[in-house]
């Protein structure tokens, strides 16, 4: 098992040399990303099994709260990095403290009902950019701001922060949390019985959850140096999460990077392929995974390739 | 405080809107026992177990746990305090492994995974299930559902444990099995109530025996008085039958006059 890590983390690691094409480049970078933010959903959807599907808000105002910074006081805008993560945690305790009384479907529609709302509010509010939405220093004044032509340092920012949520999802995976979580998601009642605090520990993964899906918003802004409040509040931001984790292996380590990579390679294809059409093409793919693994496999990718290496060991044994 | 009694449950009483499932129910039970609730189906025996493990909130009365009141704590603190419980329809934790299962229990007394699994090691050795440890609970039957249930909650290191109907749905072999079991537990030093309907059973096991019918305690007593017991026969039996017979027989006497 401890090679497939090497493996993949050399991989990762080299992965630029190999994509040094501005346009593979930006999409190897955005897997990562995307890989991050599926992995930030992971904690409280996968493990926890609590579906939510409103984490665009978290990511909106992590991407928004830095161009903020530049917008309005010329400040730098990695500056507002830790602001937009301290909101974006108060707005999950907030959130999440009423939400967490309710169980399975009727959480979910609660959670995509906040996102709308508060997309709704940012789309108005003159302060923040209203509709037209926010921009950052064109050009890099200092190196603090992060600016680069090339995708390829991002793709390095981006293989950092994804390093971290792995290696707490890891952590987690192997302590009291980790358990409590699981537990959570296969019994809530029973887990209750067994002193599992279970208002509190969904809280804690919520918290955790947004704060990483804050900190990979805030990085995309810095990259793309632009946000509108569709692209970074809207709700496909949050199904793409779900649905990444979702097509990966849902409460698995690796699984939300594995969704992601395919994920982001099929929508660049499709893009190049059908141009303006292929964002259409994009959202049918969506409705086809999700009718595919919830009539199939709910577990994804990652459990129909345990189940095959499951069925070649039986196989090996009885010959 | 009283030290003699574990848990002191005064006139606890439980209503669906407006359907009075538990009337006014009290029960004191010491330290080292082993009590017994019976009752037919829907007598209420299942709400007042769960009004004690803190499953439900009654509507009234108070439910005392080693001199602190637990009546409107969560299931979770009634863990922490101590007690520990099953479910009638057993709620496994299927995808998990069965030594994961009973981890869960075990991080309430232990913060690491190393003296967690150790413990749970110990107790899936105690319950006969360390052979299956790394096989998915949805792997287990029924008995062996039932068993997992109460190593997970054995876990919790409870000083009272409660168990519903862990015994109904078990060929005789393995009731002979789980009832040698609940004695090993009890002998550790666990307080045990057990909820079940099948009478007989519970007469073996129970040094005292609670009969609930129509939401009311009408019996208290050592087993062999329980046994004996007219009122209790009358409720397994069905005098409701009886006397829905002879109201109908008395009706047709009205007519008849």
């Amino acid at each position: 098992m401890r090679w497939a890590w090497v493996v993949l983390g050399g991989v990762l690691l080299v992965a630029p040399l190999t994509f040094q094409d501005p346009f593979y480049g930006r999409m190897i970078a955005l897997m990562l990303l995307w890989a991050v933010l599926a992995s930030a959903w992971n904690i409280v959807g996968g493990y926890a099994g609590q579906v939510a599907i409103g984490h665009a808000v978290f990511f909106g105002v992590g991407a928004y709260v830095p161009l903020l910074v530049y917008t309005h006081w010329q400040g730098v805008p990695l500056l507002g990095i830790p602001v937009g993560i301290a909101v974006s945690v108060g707005i999950a305790v907030l959130v999440g403290v009423p939400t967490f009384r309710l169980l399975g479907h009727y959480f979910s529609m609660a959670t995509i009902a906040v996102a709308e709302l508060i997309r709704l509010l940012v789309t108005n509010w003159e302060f923040v950019g209203a509709a037209r939405g926010l921009g950052g220093p064109g050009t890099g004044r200092t190196i603090w701001d992060l600016s680069y032509r090339s995708s390829i340092p991002y793709y390095y920012i981006f293989l950092a922060v994804f390093t971290l949520v792995l290696g707490f999802t890891y952590w987690m995976e192997q302590s009291r949390m980790g358990y409590y979580l699981r537990a959570i998601k296969a019994g809530q009642r029973a887990a209750r019985s067994l002193g599992v605090s279970a208002p509190r520990y969904k809280l804690y993964a919520m918290i955790v959850s947004a704060a990483f899906t804050s900190l990979a918003g805030s990085l995309y802004a810095v990259m793309l140096g632009f946000v509108d409040p569709d692209s970074v509040f809207g709700i496909m931001v949050s199904v793409q999460m779900v649905i990444m984790a979702a097509l990966g292996g849902a409460g698995t380590l690796i699984g939300p990077l594995v969704g992601a990579a395919l994920l982001i390679a099929l929508q660049t294809f499709a893009n190049s392929l059908f141009g303006g059409q292929g964002n259409g093409l994009t959202f049918i793919l969506y409705g086809g995974i999700i009718i595919l693994l919830s009539r199939f496999e709910p577990g994804g990718l990652l459990e129909i390739w345990n189940h095959y290496l499951a069925r070649k060991r039986r196989k090996e044994g009885t010959e | 405080m009283n030290s003699t009694i574990l848990l002191k449950a005064h006139k606890v009483s439980k209503a669906f809107q407006g359907f009075l499932a538990v009337a006014g129910a009290d029960l004191e039970i010491s330290p080292g026992e082993i009590v017994g609730i019976i009752g037919p189906n829907g007598a209420g025996k299942s709400t007042f177990f769960n009004c004690l493990s803190g499953e439900l909130a009654p509507t009234s009365g108070s439910v005392i746990f080693e001199g602190v009141d637990v009546t409107r704590k969560t299931p979770e603190e009634h863990a922490r305090l101590g007690m520990g419980r099953t479910y009638q329809v057993p709620a496994t934790f299927e995808d998990m492994t069965i030594l994961d299962n009973v981890m869960v229990g075990a991080f309430l007394r232990h913060a690491h995974q190393a003296n967690a699994r150790q413990e749970a090691m110990r107790i899936l050795e105690f319950t006969d299930l360390k052979a299956q440890a790394d096989h998915r609970a949805k792997s287990l039957g029924t008995p062996g559902r039932k068993r997992l249930e109460i190593a997970r909650a054995l876990a919790t290191r409870p000083r009272l444990l409660l168990l519903d109907e862990a015994l109904s749905g078990l060929t005789p072999l393995e009731i002979q099995q789980a009832i040698a079991l609940v004695r090993e537990i009890h002998r550790t030093g666990v307080t045990l109530v057990i909820v079940e309907h099948i009478m007989e059973v519970v007469l073996t096991l129970a040094q005292r025996v609670i009969v609930f019918n129509h939401g009311e305690i009408i019996a208290t007593g050592r087993p062999e008085e329980i046994a004996n017991d007219t009122k209790v026969i009358g409720a397994y039996l069905g005098t409701g039958r009886r006397s829905r017979r002879s109201a109908a027989m008395s009706s047709l006497d009205g007519h008849g006059a």
